[in-house]
């Protein structure tokens, strides 16, 4: 009866507790187990930010405290929930829909996990020990230097994503050898699901981003400890180093925590649409584009730093540049919508929902990306309403959509299709409620990063409706984590393929054997099990 | 020369204009699809089985690129035009950041929080920051630009109207940043002449209680100047004529002899984390003290 | 063509550690006129260059000992790059001694980051190095030809990045 085992099999059949488990798919799930405790958390911090901007000059908290908050706040969301959730359906999924057994390297893919946990332990050990970080998420120098930030919150910052950081390169290497080396006889890499295709390309971005952060990381605690001048503009160092150093690493993060949820709705659409997807060398070709201009765009966070008219041509040209490759997706999915005979459930809903929400980030991003209006909102709501928009708007709901679609297949149980229309229909309310206004804010002038802000500004009507939405978007979550153990415990059985899917982990048993497959499967097309299912309409391709 | 804000007024907006086209288009083909293929309106029929159509790919691959062209464009016409457009600005005035407050310097006259500028009057900022990293905006002026400490960055602005406007620190730099607000007042030439010369006159040495407890054990004088007396820290804002500023503590609070005796009495409780301490005073002296700060116009 | 797992994985490390190298050459790159005069005056180019050429030599050493999976080229191989440590102590100590450290100014900051970022690859080559050496020592036939050719393709990658280090630090300064 107890909805979460306390052990996992291994092939063999004898049992292993979590702890020593080096199978992908309980490493997956440890994965996303991680990934939905911090996004816990780190709503709840958003929720305190929200509650403390609801009115002007409001002391719920100080500004210690706030600013603590907004740092953790987009740290965990950004490293401790959004990509190990990404990562975890990855470590999930990738091995069973290119009919392999398990990863390639399964111990070094225990160890990728307890490093990204470790390090986010660490990060959260900061509050016990004196502070946590309150330097904001890129943790600007000279600002995050010793002579500003005495405390230990940002060498527990420096040492919790240096960790975290190392299990998440690991994590890459392990994916990209398994896409690279394991797939099952006849899956040639054109045919491959999209979100194993954009597993790979996430894995070559992480592999060329998060190096660099981790070296700015051990620059910044040179200085910090052994009194470097690296980033310290009194003897010697540069402030903009940091800048240039993080947003190389920063800018390819964004699309490390887009593509795969892209590549979530790449699976879900053409299954609840009954048809192939439109344009598979395009969606898959567009991520390699979008993967090799993001390594040349880090720039546009720094247009107000004055690097000159040129570089800002520069870094704003190749911005723009990649909302085509962007756009290509999203046409492609609708053209997969087109002519086919759209089930709309829950999943479908949510990636729907990504499209949608989606757009507004994109094109709120690319005006961004044209300089002149970047200096007007840079560092305002402005930013932070685009940077929700693609994050939660995009990748959340890609995310939610993933979790309705596998969930089946993790679990054997579905997920409440009832309670899931409540979860997407809040979920949609609260967070355009919350995040729509501060597009305005920021266009008005209220900057980010303020514990609080003056009545006589008249920000205060729309803080209110902001934080109303976030608190609507909370009973969405609620409703979802509700949805999450009642199905669990109690949700429909599903069998092994309860939506009549097209890929290979629909064709192993719900929850798939320690071994994945009785027998290692061999394709011929795109769609291997619709192949099985129909062979008088095989695919081609 | 057009105001900056005015040119990038006009430049957003195009972009917004052109974004909603894109977000109205995309929506209601995202509509238009569900509404038309949902599987309950399509009982009977089957699915198409089309998946590729190079042309179409072609085609919404250029029609960004070309809307993209445009806009970029238009956006180097708008950097060029928004730095001055090679139009030499009529005055520069140095802008510096500090952890939480702002220096203005005018030649060798010094004020604080309050930047006096003449209306119509194209004039260029050197922003440089003696701590961390600030940014200075005015969202009425139009571009905000950052504050490193070690180089100085050029800001373009120009004010159309007289009067005041709102501006604050965009970079975060601690704990006081959302407190560290900027008013810029734009006058006419005669009256900012005015101003300045006034500015410039050293204050008047008043030899009262106030200035005694100014001056003692060297307390404030050790932070503060007061042009015309022996006071001479640099720590924090120019007193000299604090009197003649609309708000204390770049705008925590208003600024009157009984808002000056309270913040003298406790700077932490209006801006916790401030860097000026809170000093322990008795009641008299901090009335001698607010009064006498209060005459510094 | 098959390719192998394991060294397809070292391989793919090895890539990502190079942009790590890459941000910290650069960032050295960045601040080397702040630190020339300073690097001119202090580094000792001739007997570096003496070490760095055992470093060199444990490469080819490196090589033999794969080819012919010997044990007594691999305890040359470790002892060469035992010897480049030595030698960069020695430096270390001098460089302290004359008052430069990595707190000292931007030459000392950059320097140590990056020499000593390098230094501690070097020894967890070294520790790779052992642990073949150890299991080779016990049952030879139970280490699989891919762990020789991992470590291998390792030590020639921390061996490599010598090279560049020396040439950006050390022959820089005669530029
Ligand atoms: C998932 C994460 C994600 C994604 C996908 C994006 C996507 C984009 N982002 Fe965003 N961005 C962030 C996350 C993301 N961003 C975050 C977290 C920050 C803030 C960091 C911080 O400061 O804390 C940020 C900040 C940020 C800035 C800096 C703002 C500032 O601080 O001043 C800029 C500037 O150029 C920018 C641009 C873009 C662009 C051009 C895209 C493009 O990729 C968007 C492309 C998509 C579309 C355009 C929509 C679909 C396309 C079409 C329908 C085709 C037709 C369109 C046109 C012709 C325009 N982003
Ligand atoms: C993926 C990334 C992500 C996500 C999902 C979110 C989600 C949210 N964010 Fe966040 N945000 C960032 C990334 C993200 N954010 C980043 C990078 C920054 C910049 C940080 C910086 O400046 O340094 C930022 C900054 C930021 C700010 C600006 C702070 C400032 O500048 O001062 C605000 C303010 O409104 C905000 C609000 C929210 C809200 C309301 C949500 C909501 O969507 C949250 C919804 C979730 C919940 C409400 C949780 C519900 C959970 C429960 C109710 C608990 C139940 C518990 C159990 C069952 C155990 N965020
Ligand atoms: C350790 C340095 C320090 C000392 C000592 C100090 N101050 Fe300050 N003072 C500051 C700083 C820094 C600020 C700017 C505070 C802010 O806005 O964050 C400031 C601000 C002020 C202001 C507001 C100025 C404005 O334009 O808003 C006044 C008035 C003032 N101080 C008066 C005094 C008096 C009177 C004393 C002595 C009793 C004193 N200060 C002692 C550092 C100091
Ligand atoms: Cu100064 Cu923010
Ligand atoms: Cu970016």
């Amino acid at each position: 009866m107890t909805a979460i085992p306390l052990w996992v099999r291994r092939p063999a059949g004898e049992r292993v507790g979590w702890l020593r488990t080096v199978d992908h798919k309980a490493i997956g799930v440890l994965y996303i187990g991680m990934g939905v405790a911090f996004f816990a958390v780190g709503g709840l911090e958003a929720l305190l930010l929200r509650a403390q901007l609801a009115t002007p000059e409001a002391g719920l908290v100080d500004p210690e405290t706030f600013n603590q908050a907004f740092t953790v706040h987009g740290v965990t969301m950004i490293l401790l929930a959004v990509v190990p959730l990404l990562v975890g359906f990855a470590n999930y999924m990738v091995p069973l829909m290119i009919g392999a057994p398990d990863v390639a390297f399964p111990r070094l893919n225990a160890l990728s996990f307890w490093l990204s946990l470790v390090g986010g332990v660490v990060l959260y050990f900061s509050f016990l020990a004196g502070g946590a970080p309150d330097t904001g998420w890129f943790s600007y120098a000279p600002l995050s230097e010793r002579a500003f930030a005495p405390g230990t919150g940002v060498d527990y910052y420096i040492l919790g994503l240096a960790v975290n950081g190392a299990g998440t390169i690991i994590g890459a290497i392990n994916l990209s050898v398994t896409i690279l080396l394991m797939r099952c006889p006849g899956m040639a890499i054109s045919r491959v699901p999209l979100f194993v295709w954009m597993t790979l390309v996430t894995s070559v971005l992480i592999l060329g981003a998060y190096p660099a952060l981790t070296a700015a990381l051990v620059m910044l605690l040179v200085d910090r400890q052994l009194s470097g001048h690296f980033f310290d503009p009194a003897g010697g160092g540069q402030a903009v180093l940091w800048q240039h150093l993080f947003w190389f690493f920063g800018h390819p993060e964004v699309y490390i925590m887009v593509l795969p949820a892209m590549g979530m709705i790449s699976e879900v659409i053409p299954v609840f649409s009954r048809k192939p997807i439109f344009g598979y060398g395009f969606v898959a070709g567009s991520s390699v584009a979008i993967a090799f201009l993001s390594f040349g765009v880090w720039a546009h966070h720094m247009f107000a730093v004055g690097l000159g008219d040129t570089e800002n041509a520069i870094f704003s040209a190749t911005s723009m540049l990649i909302a085509i490759p962007t756009g290509v997706k999203i046409f492609n999915w609708i053209a997969t919508m087109i002519g086919g005979r759209l089930r709309m459930t829950t999943a479908m809903l949510f990636a729907v929902g990504f499209i949608a929400m989606f757009v507004i980030g994109g094109l709120s991003g690319v005006s961004l990306a044209v300089v002149p209006i970047d200096l007007a909102v840079t560092d305002s709501y402005y930013v932070v309403a685009h940077l929700h928009y693609v994050l939660f708007g995009g990748t959340m709901l890609g995310i939610f959509a993933g979790a309705y679609y596998w969930f089946p297949k993790m679990t054997g149980r579905l997920l409440s299709e009832r309670l899931g229309r409540w979860h997407f229909w809040l979920t949609f309310a609260g967070f355009n409620l919350t995040f729509l206004p501060q597009h305005w804010l920021g266009a008005v002038g209220m900057p980010r990063r303020v514990f609080t802000y003056a009545a006589s500004t008249g920000w205060g009507p729309l803080n209110l409706i902001s934080t109303i939405g976030a608190a609507i978007l909370a009973i969405a979550m609620v409703v979802f984590f509700v949805n999450l153990v009642r199905s669990l415990r109690s949700g429909e059985i599903a069998g092994d393929d309860p939506w009549d899917a097209f890929t290979l982990e629909w064709s192993t048993t719900s929850p798939p054997p320690p071994e994945n497959f009785a027998t290692i499967p061999a394709v011929t097309g795109r769609r291997p099990l619709w192949d099985r299912k129909h062979p008088e309409a095989r695919d081609k391709s | 020369m057009r105001p900056p804000a005015d040119a990038i007024g006009t430049l957003a907006l195009i972009v917004g204009v052109i974004a909603s086209l894109i977000f109205i288009g995309v929506e209601a083909a995202l509509v238009y699809a569900i509404w038309r293929y949902r599987a309950s309106r399509n009982l009977a029929g089957q699915p198409a089985t089309f998946e590729r159509n190079r042309r179409l790919e072609i085609a919404w691959t250029a029609a960004p690129a070309l809307i993209l062209a445009a806009v970029f464009v238009l956006t180097l016409g708008t950097m060029a035009e928004i730095n001055g457009a090679g139009v030499a600005p009529a005055m520069r005035i140095a802008a510096t950041g500090h952890q939480w407050w702002w220096e203005f310097g005018y030649g060798g006259t010094k004020t604080a929080n309050e930047l006096h500028v003449p209306v119509n009057t194209p004039i260029d900022l050197d922003l440089t920051s003696v701590d961390v990293i600030h940014s200075f905006w005015v969202p009425e002026l139009g571009p905000k630009m950052d504050m490193l400490p070690g180089t100085t960055n050029h800001l373009r602005v120009l004010a159309r109207r007289a009067g005041s406007y709102e501006g604050q620190c965009a970079e975060f730099c601690g704990v006081e940043h959302a407190w560290m607000r900027i008013r810029v007042v734009a006058q006419s030439q005669a009256e900012f002449d005015s101003w300045l010369a006034a500015q410039a006159v050293p204050a008047v040495t008043q030899g009262g209680d106030g200035e005694r407890v100014f001056f003692l054990s060297n307390i404030c004088v050790n932070c503060h100047t007061v042009r015309g007396t022996a006071a001479a820290g640099t720590a924090g804002p120019d007193l000299t004529h604090v009197a003649s500023r609309a708000t204390i503590g770049a705008g925590v609070l208003p600024n009157d002899v009984a808002r000056m005796r309270a913040w003298l009495a406790d700077p932490q409780r209006y801006k916790p984390g401030s860097l000026m301490p809170r000093v322990p005073l008795s009641d008299a002296d901090l009335d001698a003290l607010a009064a006498y700060l209060g005459a510094l116009k | 063509m098959t390719v192998d797992r394991t060294l397809l994985g070292v391989a793919i490390f090895i890539a990502s550690e190079s942009v790590f190298f890459l941000a910290i050459v650069l960032a050295y790159v960045a601040y080397r006129d702040a630190g020339l005069a300073t690097a001119k005056a202090n580094l000792d180019i001739g007997r570096t260059a003496i070490f760095s050429i055992a470093l060199f030599a444990s490469s080819g050493t490196m090589a033999l000992a794969a080819r012919a999976r010997s044990g007594t080229w691999l305890g040359a191989t470790m002892a060469l790059g035992a010897i480049f440590l030595v030698g960069q102590g020695s430096e270390y100590a001098r460089l302290l001694g004359e008052g430069i450290g990595p707190g000292s100014a931007l030459f000392g900051t950059t320097f140590f980051t990056l020499t000593g970022l390098h230094g501690i690859h070097v020894l967890a080559g070294l520790v790779a190095l052992a642990a073949l050496f150890t299991a080779n020592l016990g049952r030879p036939r139970a280490v699989r030809a891919v762990a020789w050719e991992a470590v291998s393709f390792y030590w020639h990658f921390v061996d490599a990045v010598w090279v560049v280090v020396f040439s950006v630090v050390y022959l820089g300064t005669l530029l």
